[in-house]
């Protein structure tokens, strides 16, 4: 760092340098190191009311590991991640090649399908749970006029799942949108030229040409919405489904957030912090090998 | 022939008909039905934020309301939304300026000073990245209740004020700044604070509107935190209004008109932050 930096490094006084690191030092000890360090120590011990703590050493783990409903949190958890991000970067991928393709309007269109970035969660849960609401929803009875299939999702747990994933999915387009126009729009023009040349089909080339080359992007973006997905969704959870019916929903966000703040077991729901942790560490390690091995084309 | 002109080489250019291919017209087109997709739901709300309980309840009804200004005004004013709004855009703005403010102040330290371990405080801030709020939730919740901050916008802004992003890009942008200049200002004999005030900042512009633009539309979207940490309904925010709005009817009918005129409100602000600040906004995420 010096070697790049010394050149920049014109004030000398360590006391400054430290008043100047000090707001932030302090803000991340007390409202970040602290409360990280007290979740750990917090699981090994059973707290009925505040204040009052008792040492239970690894029981809440172990029951943890026991729970059917954790194990249930943990299913709908992976297929709720698994499922939006597949189906969000699939479909950005789609919709950013267009935008890619379309050879006049690109910034409107960008515009118009970016904005749910800005969409708060809350917004996408309360809207989706009228417009695709079993009784009164004027997609619900579009749908079931049309194909005559009967989305009642207030009671099927699958279906449940799906309109919680169809709001995420709605939300979160336009932020991979972002990264990807970018991404393609950085691609020369010889690239495209060549595959046209060649005779490449569009798809063959947005697939076997750009996707390789963008790679660097989408595995960004596979991370960062993996991650995402495992810790959000806990607003439209909440506004939609209250993690029913029969848990279909109860991601591990809402699961930890009902057992602290509904069920006031603090120290189980510390201990569901580790865990979550422990999950995110590995998702975080994964990254950083998997973008190391796909730096190479550079692309972003 | 499916080859749009201006994808191939100058050379052929010219050559080519310009017309619009048929090509073309499945690009657009399929763009075109994307667009409605992704409207659809928050047109569709802004219709039905117009009509009355007994409109919105008529399933096929899609048509514009007459209530447009009786169910705004019922929402701001009965529902307590201006209050909720309020207090959103007072919790928005201290974590917008207060971020800035010591990640400014850190970056600067980390760039322009030399001191021990200097790797390290960097990464100790980096490190945070690994804490995000459920990891730390219970905790936070226990301290606010000790030092009596629940129900307060201390308690519901402190914990999202140090920002190892706001830090990581300001310290990267302020590398990229020329040596002649940070020479320049030596040799004037400015001071750190000067120096930051009147050289960083002008020229780190671009990057501080899109880094509060980020931080607006994340910190205006929160919903955990200001859901924990606030349970006094005055001091809420206008997220977690919207659960009040729509559990209303728990009891009988929930007024779905009114549902939607909240939700339309508590869109429009982050919506317009991002129409306003996009070019430096895109800017800054694609440098993140």
């Amino acid at each position: 760092m010096s070697g790049a930096n010394g050149r920049l490094q014109v004030f000398t006084s360590k006391w400054q340098a430290a008043l100047l690191l000090l707001p932030t030092l302090a803000l991340i000890t007390v409202f970040l190191y602290y409360p990280f360090l007290e979740t750990v120590q917090l699981s090994f011990y059973r707290i009925r009311v505040l204040g009052n703590q008792q040492w239970v050493g690894l029981e809440h783990y172990a029951r943890l590991l026991e729970s059917e409903t954790y194990r249930n949190s943990l299913v709908v958890t992976v297929i709720f991640t698994v499922v939006t991000v597949t189906v969000s970067l699939l479909l950005s991928l789609l919709v950013s090649f267009l935008v890619h393709e379309a050879d006049s309007l690109s910034d409107f269109y960008l515009i118009g399908l970016i904005w749910p970035y800005a969409m708060p969660l809350a917004v996408a849960g309360v809207v989706l749970d009228f417009i695709i609401n079993p009784q009164l929803g004027v997609l619900t009875y579009a749908l079931e006029a049309a194909v005559g299939f009967e989305f009642n999702w207030n009671t099927d747990g699958t279906l449940a799942l799906a309109a919680v994933i169809l709001a995420a999915v709605w939300q979160g387009l336009g932020y991979s949108i972002i990264f990807m126009t970018a991404a393609l729009s950085q691609l020369p023009d010889s690239v495209t030229e060549a595959a046209e040349l060649d005779g490449v089909s569009r798809l063959g080339r947005l697939f076997r040409v750009y996707v390789p080359l963008i790679s660097p992007v989408l595995v960004f973006l596979v991370v960062l919405q993996t991650i995402g997905a495992f810790f959000g969704g806990f607003a439209l959870i909440d506004l939609m489904t209250g993690g029913g019916p029969s848990n279909a929903t109860n991601v591990l966000m809402f699961n930890l957030y009902e057992d602290a703040f509904t069920n006031s077991r603090f120290g189980y729901a510390a201990a569901q912090s580790v865990l979550l942790f422990g999950f995110v560490a590995v998702l975080m390690y994964v990254q950083l090998r998997v973008t190391d091995r796909y730096a190479y084309y550079g692309g972003a | 022939m499916s080859v749009p002109p201006e994808r191939l080489g100058t050379r052929l250019r010219g050559v080519l008909p310009s017309l619009p291919s048929r090509d073309g017209l499945v690009v657009h087109g399929s763009l075109w039905l994307t667009l409605v997709v992704i409207l659809a739901p928050v047109v569709l709300a802004a219709i039905f934020s117009t009509q009355s309980t007994t409109q919105v309840y008529q399933i096929t009804n899609i048509l514009p309301g007459t209530q447009l200004v009786e169910n705004y005004t019922t929402v701001l004013f009965e529902y307590n939304f201006l209050q909720f709004m309020t207090n959103s855009l007072v919790m928005t703005t201290v974590v917008i300026v207060g971020k800035l403010s010591v990640s400014l102040l850190a970056a600067t330290a980390l760039v322009y000073y030399r001191f021990p371990y200097q790797n390290l405080v960097f990464y100790v801030i980096l490190f945070t990245l690994l804490m995000p709020l459920p990891v730390r939730i219970v905790p936070l919740y226990q301290l606010m209740a000790e030092i009596g901050w629940l129900n307060t916008f201390a308690g519901l802004t402190s914990p999202f004020i140090a920002s190892a992003t706001a830090v990581f890009l300001f310290r990267q942008r302020f590398r990229s700044v020329p040596a002649a200049v940070v020479e320049t200002a030596r040799l004037d004999g400015v001071g750190p604070l000067r120096f930051l005030v009147y050289v960083l900042i002008p020229m780190s512009k671009g990057m501080i509107a899109g880094v509060s633009a980020v931080m607006f539309i994340a910190t205006w979207n929160a919903y955990l935190w200001p859901l924990v940490v606030i349970v006094e309904r005055a001091n809420q925010v206008a997220q977690v209004g919207l659960r009040y709005i729509q559990g209303v009817g728990s009891e009988g009918l929930i007024e779905w008109n009114l549902v939607m005129a909240a939700g339309v409100l508590v869109l429009v602000p982050p919506l317009l932050v991002l129409l306003v600040a996009r070019k430096y906004l895109l800017s800054t995420l694609a440098s993140g």
